[in-house]
């Protein structure tokens, strides 16, 4: 029969456990003492994006390219190729409502 | 251990056991970044800084930490842990201080943490090393990674190098981008075949 005894299930748990509060609490900190202002509207364009991080628009992924949208470096949506007609509607309407923090308007095209 | 050893150990991790071209890890950076150069050395530093600090931490808690508990078999998650929380660090450490960088990597740069190589060295080390020299080895595995380490970065680099200059030859149409960098890759790895034996 197979004995499994309480020490053999609890010190791995303890072991992990300890390593990933350590961890965790250090990159928390790094987090803080490392963090950058950037613009709300990124994030929220990357998450209206398919997310396939295909890099078929020419960005090693979505997020260069949501960073791309709102920098105005980006000249039209529809460079990402596996994008419906409706993402890109629901990122320009987005991009309409939303001024920047410099109160400005970014316009793309589909 | 004299600096020989040491030097040995770089030599054959970056040369001779070359992790790209010869224990085939890491492919994906290696074809993935290596359109320009300057993302390619930017990667490589990435890599390194990781897979040196991640082999000298994993091979402490491997001898201070998992062995002593008789815990071995949970060296694996143990060690991806240790990797994952080192990549979010040169995560944030590049959005902070180098924007173009960490722009240029993209997607990439997350992904070093299920990048092979860095698990496969820090387990080779523990197969390897640690079998070997016990827990007085930790400063020869530390001088492989960083030889491991440098050969990814010198190997990146030339095929970008390569890649660079195809995008202006003269390539038939079916072969050009990726199918000609392919080719080129099997022919660096064919080249460093060449290296057998010289240790
Ligand atoms: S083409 Fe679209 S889905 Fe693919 S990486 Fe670019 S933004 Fe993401």
């Amino acid at each position: 029969m197979l004995t499994i005894t309480l020490e053999a299930l609890i010190v791995p748990l303890f072991v992990l456990g300890g390593m990933g509060l350590l961890l965790g609490l250090g990159l928390a900190y790094a987090a803080d003492v490392l963090k950058v202002e950037i613009d709300a509207r990124i994030e929220k364009v990357i998450e209206l994006l398919p997310g396939f991080n295909c890099g078929a628009c020419g960005y090693p992924g979505c997020a260069g390219f949501g960073e791309g949208i709102v920098e105005g470096e980006v000249e039209q949506l529809s460079l990402c190729k596996p994008g419906k007609d409706s993402d890109y509607n629901a990122i320009m309407e987005y991009l309409k409502s939303t001024p920047g923090p410099d109160g400005k308007i970014v316009e793309v095209k589909k | 251990m004299t600096w020989t050893v040491f030097a040995v150990a770089i030599f054959n991790a970056m040369l001779i056991n070359n992790v790209i071209l010869k224990q085939f890890l890491g492919i994906c950076p290696f074809l993935g970044v290596s359109k320009k150069s300057s993302s390619a050395v930017g990667m490589g530093a990435a890599v390194t800084f990781v897979m040196v600090i991640a082999s000298f931490v994993t091979y402490a808690i491997y001898s201070y930490v998992l062995v002593p508990y008789g815990i071995e078999y949970i060296s694996t998650i143990a060690f991806i842990l240790v990797i994952a929380s080192l990549v979010q660090l040169v995560e944030m450490i590049l959005k902070k201080f180098s924007k173009p960088l960490y722009k240029s990597l993209g997607i990439y740069l997350p992904l070093i943490t299920t990048n092979c190589a860095i698990l496969g060295v820090a387990e080779g080390n523990i197969s390897n090393i640690y079998t070997n020299y016990g827990s007085s080895g930790m400063w020869l595995a530390v001088f492989t990674a960083l030889g491991t380490a440098l050969g990814f970065t010198l190997i990146i680099f030339a095929f970008s190098s390569v890649r660079e200059k195809l995008e202006s030859s003269n390539v038939p149409d079916a072969w050009k981008g990726v199918p000609i960098s392919l080719v080129v890759a099997g022919i660096m790895s064919i080249a460093f075949l060449g290296l057998q034996g010289i240790l």
